[in-house]
């Protein structure tokens, strides 16, 4: 296990070179850093000297170099816009991201898999047919026309919730956290709800899809021939069997939940990593960018690492397998 | 039933008012698109960083509501006798926000802050061969030449507290990394910022030791940045921010037919414009003349400016909030051209004649280049432009860029004609002349924005003669001579001046200065 566990790290670092790699050739084309970081009056001159002092004259290979062996020391450099270390810049923005895609997650799996299992079994119900035209409606609307959506009402129309923001953020151990005030509630419902749409969605369709297999496989109409009651059942024996592959799924996409938070972010203006990521790109702020970006492809290793882990904890066959 | 309905809204929308003004009076929140970079007065000549910093550090001379200069930490100043330059005589008793006394020492100490290679602000002592501090309250800049404007172009040189400075190893601006003043203040001005998390939110509070009492009642205000407009709307009309610039114009009329708020539209002081490619050979996006440059004819200049219908773009696009522009400055700028306040007419007909006599009875086709998010509806007015060039035979093919890649291909020369926005940073009609007409000359450090490079003698010849004319009426017939040399040449096809629009709450009181610059000392909330 620890040598199936150090083995993904090393991997990671690897995905994490190919990553910095691929955004690097990216960043000739998303723009000039220099004329984002002068004024209209500054001369040809000063900006010259701007570009070789930031080392912008460098081939790629030296300027992609330089990056990752910087980083490799732990140096992440500093944003061409603030000038403020990356690393700290980064790191302020993390719990935010994070908590929005937790709570994200965890709203759609509140209410993706009861309704996915009430799908499944009543599959010609006029409510199963409700929640599945309205879900797809949710999906099929963009994130950005939904988050619109509900500012409008539940902020402007209704007064009821923030618009923007954060709201009240307490700090613990350097951690910002907006989970233990009700005003740092408020504003997180709206900004966890657009996120957690189309995750909601797939969560729903994936239980319902995999509820309806499991119930028509043999040991079930067995179960049910033997006379078990319904409730066990459905819960105990379908339902257990339904979740190896959603947990899958469902994990994988935790890493897009996190990476994607960036169109939400900015509709919300919640001061996470991807609308710092958003700000970053409008000034060609290159260092920003690439740290972001490995972090966000750590982040999809280590998701994927921690999927692979609870999926042997789940499957007993795969534990022996591992054992064998 | 009914009754009691109606009894519990009054009593709660009382209660409500009531709850309203009491926060009001104490806090005034607004949000502007962009979070201003650094707090750092020298480092970026950028407009948020120095809308911003205005509120809390002063410079020797500031604008008033109408943009004129006024004193501000110096109280007069007079040219230099017998040589070329400005005497200032400071102001005496006015104390940083740590309770540091202002002297000349702190002016020369900014000079020198604000005019090294790390500064991006040093363009303006350009001129500036020495400073020197007669007494604690006096201090001179020596310039190369006689500098009538010199006071006007400093009006954003902030003073910064030399010990406060040196103390916090602040010397310089950051170049790379941050140091102390990247986020942290001390200055003179009217407010000091008590809190700043970089891009979320940053507090300031009132400076109880400011020197002079024009000042609105805010006792706290909060800039939160919020980039997306539909938000930034949503927070305006949900009350949690009690101002936004700059509203998109398509949501002007929802804010303005709504209860509880109003809207102030203003012109800003930047023309919009199209330029050409002057110095190109050949055309770079053309399907048809590849070998030759129409442009350089400025009869085909002429009549790309005949097709324009600015009013159709002002109904269209603009939705009727912009005035058609006639030079590169807006009337009411020092130095604006009456004598040549006449653009060439809508007329297709003309257009085509002119064409024709160049030699181009049929056409051609041709690049235009516009940005999509850097001037108010940029990309739809490219659009219309190009529909109207195709109506006379000119066939645009249309290519539109994020800002961040714009100034980048213009550089590398990659337009046949592109979209350009100019605010003249002085408020004076040479500016524009300086960047944009002025052949290209890197020693010089002119025609820097001149990407087309547009190149007349006479032009050249001038523009260190207004630079030097010290009598108005002169300075201005030669201002005038240089834009009727531009308007028969067709430089520039100058559009139309951009338009401000401010909206907030009913009880905010604000005044729009034209520079867009965001003076928390002139909100008054009741």
């Amino acid at each position: 296990m620890v040598y199936f566990i150090l083995k993904r790290l090393l991997q990671s670092v690897f995905v994490m070179l190919a990553v910095a790699l691929l955004a690097f050739s990216l960043f000739r084309f998303v723009g000039d850093p220099v004329s984002q970081m002068t004024g209209v009056e500054t001369s040809v001159e000063d900006r010259e000297r701007l570009r070789e002092e930031l080392g912008l004259n460098d081939p790629f290979i030296a300027q992609f170099a330089r990056f990752t062996g910087d980083m490799l020391q732990g140096d992440f450099g500093f944003s061409y816009r603030t000038r403020q270390p990356v690393a700290e810049m980064i790191a302020d923005r993390i719990p935010a991201t994070l908590e929005l895609g937790t709570v994200a997650l965890i709203i759609s799996l509140i209410v993706g898999i009861p309704a996915g299992v009430y799908t499944a079994l009543r599959p010609r119900g006029f409510i199963t047919q409700t929640i599945l035209m309205t879900t797809l409606v949710g999906v099929s609307i963009p994130t950005f026309v939904i988050g619109i959506m509900l500012i409008f009402l539940f902020g402007v129309q209704l007064g009821w919730l923030p618009t923007f923001g954060r709201g009240g953020t307490v700090e613990i151990g350097g951690w910002t956290s907006s989970l233990f005030t009700i005003d740092g509630w408020r504003a997180l419902i709206l900004p966890a709800l657009t996120l957690g749409v189309y995750q909601l969605t797939l969560t729903m369709r994936l239980v319902r899809a995999e509820m309806m297999e499991v119930l028509r496989s043999d040991y079930i109409r067995f179960a049910t021939a033997r006379g078990i009651p319904y409730r066990r059942l459905h819960f105990r024996h379908a339902l257990a069997n339904t979740m190896i592959p959603v947990i899958t799924i469902i994990g994988l996409q935790f890493g897009g939940v996190i990476a994607f938070s960036i169109v939400t972010e900015s509709v919300f203006q919640w001061p996470g990593m991807g609308l710092l990521f958003l700000e970053s790109i409008r000034f060609v702020d290159i260092p920003v960018m690439g740290v972001y970006l490995v972090v966000i492809a750590f982040f999809f290793v280590l998701v994927n690492l921690l999927v692979d882990m609870l999926y042997i904890a789940i499957d007993p066959r795969l534990r022996v397998k591992e054992a064998a | 039933m009914r009754s009691r309905n109606l009894m519990w809204s009054a009593a709660l929308a009382a209660v409500m008012a009531t709850a309203g003004s009491a926060a009001m009076a104490e806090t005034f929140r607004w949000a502007a698109t962009t979070d201003p970079q650094t707090m750092d007065p020298h480092a970026v000549n950028a407009a948020p960083v120095l809308s911003f910093l205005n509120n809390v550090y002063e410079g020797l001379v500031r604008r008033g509501r109408d943009m004129s200069i006024e004193p501000s930490l110096a109280t007069s100043w007079t040219p230099l006798e017998g040589e070329n330059g400005w005497r200032f005589t400071l102001r005496e008793g006015v104390t940083f926000h740590d309770g540091a006394t202002f002297t000349a020492e702190d002016v020369l100490f900014s000079y020198q802050r604000a005019s090294d290679e790390a500064s991006d602000v040093r363009s303006w002592f350009a001129p500036v061969t020495d400073v020197r501090v007669v007494d604690e309250f006096t201090i001179d800049f020596v310039t190369n030449a006689p500098n009538p404007l010199f006071p006007d172009g400093i009006a954003n040189f902030m003073i910064l507290d030399s010990g406060w400075a040196e103390a916090n190893d602040a010397a310089l601006p950051a170049r790379d990394a941050e140091n102390y003043a990247t986020r942290n203040t001390n200055g003179t001005g009217p407010f000091t910022v008590a809190s700043r998390d970089p891009g979320v939110e940053t507090r300031l509070v009132p400076h109880d030791g400011w020197w002079d009492t024009d000042r609105g009642n805010v006792t706290e205000a909060v800039l939160t940045p919020i980039g997306n407009a539909a938000t930034g709307l949503a927070a305006l009309l949900s009350g949690e921010i009690d101002f936004i610039e700059p509203v998109p114009l398509q949501d002007v009329a929802q804010v303005e037919g709504r209860d509880g708020f109003k809207v102030i539209e203003g012109e800003e002081t930047r023309v919009i414009m199209f330029g050409f490619g002057h110095e190109h050979d050949t055309l770079l996006y053309s399907s048809d003349v590849t070998d030759a440059n129409p442009f350089t004819d400025p009869r085909v200049r002429l009549a790309a400016a005949h097709a324009i219908n600015i009013d159709a773009i002002d109904r269209v696009v603009m939705r009727g909030k912009i005035d058609a522009a006639s030079q590169l400055v807006p009337a009411g700028i020092s130095g604006y051209s009456e004598a040549n306040a006449d653009r060439p007419a809508y007329d297709p007909d003309r257009a085509r004649e002119l064409l024709a006599e160049a030699g181009y009875p049929d056409g051609f086709s041709f690049g235009l280049k516009c940005t999509n998010d850097r001037y108010i509806n940029d990309e739809a007015l490219c659009r219309a432009a190009a529909s109207m060039f195709a109506a006379v035979g000119m066939n645009a093919e249309l290519t539109t860029v994020p800002v961040r890649n714009y100034w980048e291909q213009l550089r590398a020369d990659d337009f046949d004609m592109y979209l350009l926005g100019w605010s003249p940073g002085t408020f004076d009609a040479e500016h524009p002349i300086r960047f944009l007409l002025h052949s290209q000359d890197d020693e010089k450090k002119l025609g820097s924005w001149n990407f087309g490079n547009y190149s007349n003698a006479r032009v050249d010849e001038l523009l260190p003669q207004i630079q030097q004319e010290l009598v108005p009426a002169t300075r201005q017939s030669l201002i005038d001579e240089i834009v009727a040399i531009t308007q028969e040449e067709v430089a520039y096809i100058p559009l139309y001046v951009q338009p401000l629009i401010w909206a907030m709450q009913d009880n905010i009181d604000v005044t729009q200065r034209a520079d867009n610059f965001f003076m928390l000392r002139w909100v008054s909330v009741n």
